[in-house]
């Protein structure tokens, strides 16, 4: 495993550590606003990474300022796509949030297991 | 036990996906083949050609527009799908559990809510106007607009706050996105080219092709703002709204 | 330029706008929506089936969005096999919403039926985006509008179970989705396009530093639309979402969105990938094997656990995962019989588990029998949506003169011509439990219970059954005339080995 080439991009081991975090909280936490909040750290971890990989050394955001060409700049097609990812990580957590409200009104409980263990009573 | 293997798995996955990662072009680094392909375009023309002096606004309301309908479509069935879930607020009817209880927010917090309110929305204007131009846009303008008719909300009742926009006007306005982008889109297509492709009736083809098409990206992020305002605010009042409250609010023990 | 230029587009957009006048007319009539509704996929129906003779095999219809040309802009582009989706999509549309009309008005209060109607039309955006767009992370944007609004159509009625089985279908269907977005970045890091055909054209002489990367990529877009299709190790969430859902909920979802998963599966493999792609057939080919594997798996899996069902749509929803497992293993012999088989399998699949859903909903709705022994003696009082059932089973089977039959038997003319033998085994298999699971309810419907004269008729209403009967009809219809379709699936999939 090449090490330093790691260490280079750290951004892009930090995103995969979070994803990991995601997935866990998402697997193993019983409360279902829990695993949201997992579902969205997974989420994150994806933009941060996207974001990461339009990065260039020194530059800068991609605003081309009155005629001020030729400057360093970072690639604005990542940014555009988490901007759509955002959107869709938010409309996911309001349908989610959503679905918690009525599963709270008719179960009376947000613990997963609970929520499985009512369906044999 | 399940936990063990839960994490042994996962670190496992952690450590294929480290291998991979030691294989992905250097951060940073600008000779990598997502920089070289297909951007050098946009950064070089893209100011002439798509009209935004934002190369972000750029990409996302001309070069990948289709993509931003989509996504303004993504929003609006999030809006549906939380009112088919919940239904919406009645009016008059209506409370959110802040509202019935019984400790009032402070004066404190209502003065500096209605002091901060408007600036609020300013600047919430303020980043849709300015998005062509710098760090703002459409989606970005009308998150802020939700969030300061979420604050009012929470400070004074829902009651208050659906008296102010009414559902009837929401209705309309959470449509408007979807219907602005269709309305420039089919302006192209009743000229004879594609899609989404920006062209002002009625305006010599001298005119700068810049100007026309940011005509048409202001019109754009402006009705995407109001309506993403518009969505998160009914979203929100879906949500908050309890219909059968106790009349008579519980009092915390002391 | 002529005029029907811009179709290809207009198939997307024109229910979309239907989509975001719906709330509007709900505000005045709340009885309009559903004539707009009607209306909306009658005009998309209408333009779908107008490309027809503009789509030929190796001819596919490219459309530039915005006017930018490809690895700029974003590409439509409408191959037979995209052609194939839309078609069977919007004209089920037509069909299901129809349906929608009676069932939905007990189901649901008048207030949210018009959001009901929304998320239809929605829904059918996004799968006829989803299914023409030729750019991946155009791809992503209209898998997220299915995904969100078909979490909502499950718990619509906010019964307890739905929205514990929507909830299930969220967490799972989230997290793919967001497997398919880190596809998506891998891929772009190491292509820098977005837009399908090039980086095909990327990935045929990628850089052998980066070789592993796409790997990744592709694992990580065939477990994100696994999810989505419901394939063997990943379906858990199917039989609950899909068995609960209201019943014209339920056949969308069986009929054409799991079918989505599959057809991304399908883009991603061939496509995106290609055969040769940097020259690592050997890794393309064992890992297209392990889809087969999966594949073989649903079949039997799908199909034993459909045989123990007690509950009617519970059933109907395991036969769905054999079903997926059909249409996955035709695609991933490597043989255009097979490809050609399990696309035609898409239009017989959905049309025959349309049916099945739709009577199933008969049912509920004229006796609130869910459980197959309880339809006991119905072939009498509702001969129509029995005969309707018993004619769909034909195909569900595999039995000639049905659609099912034709897809099967190119699925085996497939899996013999690569030599695979043993899949060959599953597929007869397949059919053989597919037999007992279908013919127990026919038993029930038409061999037991009072005698005929002691029977009164207690039809459906008309909109429910007609729905139900022609998308019977229509198994039968394609299975005699298969010569309509075939040829031109085995072409554009030959040249699809060829590539």
């Amino acid at each position: 495993m090449n090490w330093s080439r790691i260490f280079q991009n750290l951004n892009y081991a930090v995103s995969l550590l979070l994803f990991l975090m995601g997935l866990y909280t998402l697997a193993m936490k019983p409360n279902l606003i829990k695993k949201i909040m997992g579902l969205n750290i997974l989420e994150t971890s994806v933009f941060l990474f996207i974001v990461s990989i339009g990065m260039v050394d020194s530059g800068q955001a991609p605003v081309m300022a009155h005629g001020a060409a030729q400057q360093v700049v970072v690639n604005p097609i990542p940014q555009a796509l988490i901007l759509t990812g955002i959107v869709v990580a938010v409309s996911t957590t309001a349908v989610s949030l959503s679905l918690c409200i009525r599963i709270h009104q008719k179960y009376g409980s947000l613990d997963a297991c609970e929520i499985l263990g009512r369906e044999v009573a | 036990m399940k936990k063990l293997f839960v994490i042994l798995a996962l670190a496992a996955l952690g450590v294929v996906l480290l291998w991979v990662v030691g294989k992905m072009p250097e951060m940073g680094d600008s000779r990598t083949p997502d920089k070289t392909h297909v951007v050098p375009r946009y950064i070089e023309d893209g100011v002439k050609e798509a009209g935004a002096e934002n190369l972000i606004t750029d990409v996302i309301l001309n070069y990948r527009g289709y993509d931003t309908m989509g996504e303004v479509a993504v929003i609006f069935s999030a809006l549906c799908a939380v009112i088919a879930l919940l239904d919406r607020e009645k009016r008059g009817v209506s409370r959110s559990a802040v509202d019935a209880s019984q400790v009032r927010s402070s004066r404190i917090v209502r003065v500096t809510v209605r002091i901060l309110f408007p600036v609020i929305f300013l600047f919430a204007v303020y980043l849709i106007l300015h998005g062509e131009n710098s760090a703002g846009g459409g989606f970005q303008g009308g998150a802020v607009i939700g969030a300061s008719i979420i604050v009012f909300t929470l400070v004074f009742t829902l009651i208050e706050s659906t008296r102010d926009i009414p559902l009837t006007l929401r209705v309309i306005l959470e449509s408007l996105s979807v219907l602005t982008f269709l309305a420039v889109g089919f302006i192209g297509v009743f000229k004879g080219v594609e899609f989404l492709t920006y062209i002002l009736p009625g305006l010599s083809p001298g005119v700068a092709g810049a100007l026309r098409s940011q005509v048409f990206m202001m019109s754009i992020e402006i009705a995407i703002g109001v309506a993403v305002g518009a969505i998160f605010t009914s979203i929100v009042f879906a949500m908050i709204k309890e219909e059968n409250f106790e009349l008579e609010p519980h009092i915390p023990e002391p | 330029m002529n005029a029907s230029f811009n179709h290809p587009v207009l198939i997307v957009v024109v229910p979309l706008l239907f989509a975001a006048l719906c709330p509007i007319i709900g505000l005045i009539r709340r009885s309009l929506v559903v004539w707009l509704a009607l209306f909306g996929t009658a005009c998309t129906s209408f333009l779908a089936l107008s490309l027809i003779g503009r789509v030929t095999p190796g001819n596919d219809l490219s459309y530039h969005l915005g006017g930018w040309e490809p690895p700029w802009g974003i590409e439509i582009r409408i191959d037979t096999f995209g052609l194939l989706m839309v078609c069977v999509i919007s004209t089920l549309g037509i069909l299901l919403v129809l349906y929608s009309w009676k069932y939905m008005e007990r189901e649901l209060p008048a207030n949210r039926l018009s959001y009901y109607y929304t998320l239809l039309m929605l829904i059918y955006t996004a799968m006829l985006g989803f299914s023409i767009t030729g750019d991946i992370f155009n791809m992503f944007v209209f898998m997220e509008i299915f995904a969100i609004t078909s979490y909502a159509l499950v718990a619509v009625t906010g019964e307890k179970r739905a929205l514990r089985a929507a909830f299930k279908y969220l967490l799972m269907g989230a997290t793919s989705s967001v497997c398919v977005l880190l596809a998506i970045t891998f891929l772009y890091s190491v292509t820098g396009s977005l837009n399908m055909l090039d980086i095909s054209n990327t990935l045929a002489e990628l850089s052998p530093d980066y070789i592993r990367v796409a790997l990744a990529a592709l694992v990580f877009f065939i477990t994100g639309f696994s999810v989505k299709a419901a394939l063997f190790p990943v379906h858990v969430w199917l039989p609950e979402a899909h068995s609960i859902a209201p019943s014209p909920v339920s056949a969308l979802l069986s009929a054409l969105v799991i079918k989505m998963g599959v057809f991304g599966i399908f883009r991603i493999l061939f496509t995106v990938y290609g055969p040769g792609f940097a020259n690592e057939t050997a890794n393309w080919k064992s890992l297209n094997e392990v889809v087969a594997w999966a594949a073989a798996l649903s079949i039997l899996a799908g199909a034993a656990f459909a045989i123990a069902q007690k509950d009617l749509k519970l059933m109907i929803a395991y036969s769905s995962i054999s079903h997926i497992g059909y249409i996955v293993l035709g695609i991933c012999l490597l043989s255009y019989h097979g490809t050609a088989g399990g696309f035609y399998n898409v239009l017989a699949h959905a049309m025959g588990k349309a049916s099945f859903f739709l009577v199933a909903g008969c049912f509920l709705y004229k006796k609130g029998f869910r459980r197959i022994e309880d339809l006991k003696g119905l072939g009498r009082s509702m001969p129509i949506s029995s005969g309707a059932f018993a004619l769909a089973s034909l195909s569900v089977i595999g039995l000639p003169p049905s659609a099912g039959f034709i897809a099967k038997w190119n699925i085996l003319w497939g899996c013999l011509d690569s030599r695979k033998y043993l899949f060959a085994g599953v597929v007869l298999l397949g059919s053989v439990l597919a037999a007992v699971y279908c013919l127990k309810v026919v038993y029930y419907l038409f061999f037991t219970g009072p005698r005929m004269r002691d029977t009164r008729i207690e039809e459906a209403p008309a909109a429910m059954y007609v729905p139900a009967a022609l998308l019977s009809l229509g198994t039968l219809f394609f299975g005699i005339f298969s010569g309509l379709i075939l040829p031109s699936l085995n072409s554009a999939s030959r040249i699809l080995m060829i590539r």
